[in-house]
């Protein structure tokens, strides 16, 4: 199979940093990024599968990067991940299409089931529309 | 039979039959477009499952925090109630997706929960005139976010009447925050964990080790600085009978439990001076930055901004002896006050550089030592009179002697005692003597664990036998009575009030029986489980996790349950619970009054029966009742698949196997190692668990073919052939279908249509236990009706005594069985196996309850020599 595209957007650089080098070792195509902007036109230049998406960045905040990720790349699965406990945002997130919304501390493996059934979705959804094609 | 149950049967049957129908009148799909409804379908079913989990372990955590035996703060209420929610809202879409549009109205009845819980959580507000640092004695169990929960609980001791706790006072959460944004500290560390790779230990390191230099180079602040120095300056606080010196503590805030995992992890700074205070402060504060904190964060995903440290200077108290006390006993679980005492500092005991005195005391008016043992304690760790700690090799004459009196035993005992009321859960408490004989304490936690708390009172087992013994307190109390033993479904229409339920699982849907039962005892199921939720609001002892319980309990049998001491006795006896409830600390902080009516709309349980008309989303109150409807409906929904989906026979492959019969299979997603080219598949191509296990059972022992007949056995299929139009050949009958399975891995279906029989089974089999689970629907039959009841009654039977629960209406059979490991499913899927074969044409053989008898036991021995079980 081939490996999973993963974007994480954070500017937690030390959270970042670690966790990317550890989702690298469980076999996901992963690069990070610091902020929404960046997550942005990183999605433009090329595609990826998920995204896992701080809410609480500076600059433009999660909420926003996740609607316009649903707008622009409809396709890509997002999975919120915040430190902040805040249940309207959370509601909002899942409501403008995001797979799940994660509270940290987070279990890494628990982490990668996440992202696993979110690509399952992704797939899914991509062969309705080619059968309906 | 309450009219209600019939009711209920005739509706579960209804619904049966209809859904057989339903098979003829779908559409025929394209193996495309099967597969793709399918995984859609099974995926979601996961999903909605794991949120479920999710959800319910929460929940539990709550209901635990609202015991109120702990300390916890708004931080926690929040993270819990949002992960709830978030979970039980991915729930209602999962099973929306599973059931588009059935389920609408959850919606908005989700909604109006949410909005009720938004209005309790009133919006974050940061309190701009905390205070930067605060005495010790101001502080107490409403100060979690001001002080970190560690110190918070010290506080709250000193509040118990005839309890000391040293002087002192804390540098808040608050000043912790002005002292890093006096030093830009938060941007600096941010830049510089930027520009660092932290690709090996030894960088981690490094910068760990410039992090905490970056710290302790920082200034303090003048107005920390002044209000520490008042702090200092209010002599009156102090006993100056020695010269001054500070533990420096630290308690951090942010954690995920609140400082218990994360034990350990911050610096202590002992024996401290006036003078080198603020160093200290800065060195426990850049304790955050230590190695093993540093790569905890990272590894959990915890902020470094999140974390906070509230840091304690509590005042040196000169050690003449010291140590570690248990208000029960934590392994026996008896009531009784364990010491651990060593001389001088607790240090010793607690890093475990020698063995320490051990006595053991009762909790009577005046105290018996019931055990002492008195050890060589070489080694004692003093004051150095400057700075620091030392070391003391103790002479063998002085190592010998007891380091405590009775008198002194006494009175830690009375200690002990009054901490462990004041909390009310037994208590692990540090403790100090000084010279002049005074007991000071220094830290106190809880014991427990959930389903495993010690009881606060005793039961005298001298005259009694124990029966079985384990397992994990899903509702506390004691209760006696006779065991009902529920083996099926059906046996529930028998219940007798007062009666002990006994039952291999605790599923949700016994929840209607706690009303009526005086206890549950379940060999499976967990504390945070909806039955075990149930029981605590009825008040209804339970103990569930209790491995051997159905060998050992009998129906009628008389027994007394001890859910608190995890027990259950021979006989009945009358067994005193103390009725006041322990007295939650917490109770009447905003806090725990804030979590307790976000609880009001979470945590109780109103939808209790799914086969009542009640159960519907309309009825929905809490979360709680989402959960569960959810639960439900998305298992019935899932359990419809094979039966609801009509697929296009070019999609299927013909099974190349050694019986004289004709399977087809269709592959709904992984469930072939290699897709064939052909029309064919062998059975070693397929990699499907439960198909496999079932097909095992299929051909493990070889038909016999069809009993031999008596007279009548012919006469009852004539007589049935004229009046049963689905017998006429020519016709295109319902039973003209062929048998087929439909897999993937972890999935099978069966449908087969054996000349007049149908049968169909389903299954989910994988490592995750609690989303296994096998249906089975079986009717027809060539001989009629009584004989064909007759038969189903034999396969109920045989399918009982393998832990199924089923259903029996005339000929129809219905069994499930959910929730057990791999292996176990595996075995009850062979045996179903064995037990479509061999059953077959058995009916026309049913000219009695003695032929039945006959059958059932030579296939109930079969299944044993066979497969095991």
């Amino acid at each position: 199979m081939e490996a999973i595209k993963l974007l994480m957007v954070d500017d937690e650089v030390d959270f970042l940093d670690t966790l990317l080098r550890r989702l690298k070792k469980r076999g996901f195509s992963v690069k990070g990024v610091k902020d929404g902007q960046e997550a942005l036109s990183t999605l433009k230049c090329e595609p990826y599968d998920v995204v896992i998406l701080d809410v609480k960045m500076p600059g433009m905040d999660g909420i926003e990067v996740l609607r316009r990720i649903k707008e622009d790349f409809p396709d890509v699965e997002v999975i919120m991940l915040t430190g902040h406990a805040n249940v309207e945002v959370a509601i909002r997130g899942i409501e403008l299409g995001a797979f799940d919304y994660l509270m940290k501390p987070m279990d890494i493996d628990e982490l990668v089931f996440k992202v696993e059934d979110a690509y399952k979705k992704k797939l899914l959804r991509e062969r309705k529309r080619r059968s309906k094609e | 039979m309450p009219l209600a149950q019939i009711k209920s049967l005739r509706q579960r049957l209804r619904n049966f039959l209809w859904r057989h129908k339903r098979h003829h009148q779908g559409p025929q799909l394209s193996l495309e477009e099967l597969r793709y409804e399918f995984q859609t379908k099974y995926h979601n079913f996961k999903l909605l499952l794991n949120a479920n989990n999710k959800a319910l372990d929460l929940m539990s955590e709550i209901e635990e925090s609202l015991k109120g035996t702990r300390v916890f703060g708004m931080t926690f209420v929040r993270s819990r109630t949002t992960q709830i929610v978030t979970n039980v809202y991915q729930m209602i879409k999962n099973l929306d997706a599973i059931a588009p549009n059935k389920y609408g109205l959850l919606y908005e009845k989700f909604k109006e929960i949410q909005t009720k819980l938004d209005e309790i959580l009133t919006p974050e507000t940061h309190a701009e005139d905390a205070p930067l640092v605060i005495p010790i004695t101001r502080v107490d169990k409403g100060h979690v976010e001001l002080v970190g929960s560690k110190l918070a609980t010290l506080g709250e001791v000193s509040k118990i009447e005839g309890i000391n706790i040293p002087p002192g006072f804390v540098i808040t959460t608050e000043g912790y925050r002005l002292f890093l944004r006096h030093n830009n500290l938060h941007e600096e560390i941010q830049r510089r964990l930027q520009v660092a790779e932290l690709t090996d230990l030894g960088k981690l390191f490094s910068l760990s080790s410039e992090l905490q230099q970056l710290i302790i180079t920082s200034e303090i602040p003048q107005r920390l600085l002044e209000e520490i120095e008042s702090q200092l300056k209010d002599y009156t606080l102090w006993d100056n009978s020695s010269p001054l010196r500070f533990a420096v503590r630290s308690s951090a805030l942010g954690e995920d439990s609140e400082g218990i995992s994360f034990a350990g992890q911050y610096k202590s700074e002992l024996n401290v001076s006036p003078d080198e205070l603020i160093i200290a402060y800065k060195s426990v504060v850049g304790s955050k930055y230590g190695l093993a904190a540093m790569t905890y964060r990272y590894n959990h995903g915890i902020r470094d901004e999140d974390v906070l440290m509230g840091v304690g200077v509590i005042q040196m108290i000169e050690a003449r002896s010291s140590g570690v006390m248990y208000t029960v006993d934590p392994i026996t679980g008896k009531d009784v006050i364990i010491l651990n005492s060593t001389w001088g500092l607790p240090k010793a005991v607690v890093d475990g550089s020698v063995t320490p005195d051990l006595f053991v005391v009762s909790k009577e008016k005046r105290p018996q030592i019931l055990e002492r043992s008195i050890s060589q304690k070489l080694v004692k760790y003093s004051c150095l009179l400057e700075e620091g700690i030392c070391r003391e090799e103790l002479n063998a004459l002085e190592a010998n002697v007891p380091s405590l009196n009775e008198e002194e035993i006494s009175q830690l005992k009375e200690i002990g005692e009054r901490i462990e009321e004041h909390f009310g859960t037994p208590q692990d408490i540090e403790w100090i003597l000084d010279r002049e004989g005074r007991i000071w304490v220094l830290q106190t936690r809880p014991l427990a664990h959930p389903g495993k708390e010690i009881p606060n009172y005793q039961i005298d087992l001298r005259d009694k036998e124990v029966l079985l013994e384990g397992g994990i307190t899903a509702s506390p109390g004691a209760s006696a009575g006779k065991v009902f033993v529920l083996r099926q479904d059906a046996d529930t229409l028998r219940f007798q009030e007062g009666s002990i339920l006994v039952t291999s699982q605790a599923l949700p849907r016994l929840a209607p029986l706690l009303s009526r039962a005086r206890g549950v005892i379940a060999e499976l199921g967990s504390v945070t489980g909806h039955l075990a939720n149930v029981a605590r609001e009825f008040k209804v002892p339970a103990l569930f996790g209790l491995k051997g319980a159905l060998e050992v309990l009998e129906d009628g049998m008389e027994i007394t349950l001890c859910a608190d001491h995890r027990l259950v006795l021979k006989g009945i006896h009358n067994i005193k619970v103390p009725q006041e409830r322990p007295k939650a600390i917490m109770e009447g902080t905003p806090v725990y009054e804030t979590l307790k009516s976000l609880a009001t709309h979470i945590l109780p349980l109103t939808l209790l029966d799914p086969d009542s008309l009640e159960f519907h989303p309309k009825n929905v109150k809490t979360l709680h009742d989402i959960t569960r409807f959810c639960h439900e409906k998305s298992v019935i929904e899932m359990f419809d698949f094979g039966n609801s989906h009509g697929f296009s026979e070019r999609s299927s492959k013909q099974l190349i196997c050694d019986v004289p019969m004709q399977f087809w299979v269709i592959n709904l997603d992984d469930g072939f190692k290699l897709e064939p080219k052909g029309n064919h598949i062998h059975i070693e191509d397929i990699t499907s668990l439960p198909m496999l296990a079932l097909w095992k059972g299929m051909v493990k022992v070889p038909w016999k073919g069809p009993p031999a007949l008596n007279t009548r056995g012919f006469m009852s299929i004539l007589l049935e052939a004229t009046q049963n139009p689905n017998l006429e050949a020519a016709r295109s009958s319902e039973f003209a279908v062929k048998n087929y399975f439909m897999v993937s891995k972890n999935y099978c279906s069966l449908q087969s249509r054996f000349g007049f029989h149908f049968s169909s089974v389903e299954a989910l089999l994988s490592d995750r236990t609690l989303e296994n689970y096998i249906s089975f629907q079986f009717k027809g039959g060539a001989a009629n009706l009584p004989r064909r009841v007759l038969r189903a009654k034999l396969v109920s039977s045989l399918l009982a005594d393998l832990g199924f629960k089923t259903q029996l209406k005339e000929d129809h059979l219905f069994a499930r069985i959910e929730g057990h490991p791999l292996d176990f499913m595996e075995k009850r899927l062979m045996a179903l196996g064995y037990l479509i074969i061999h059953t077959r044409q058995l009916d026309m053989a049913m000219d009695g309850i003695s032929a039945l008898n006959t059958f059932r036991a030579n296939l109930q021995r079969e299944i044993e020599e066979h497969f095991n079980i």
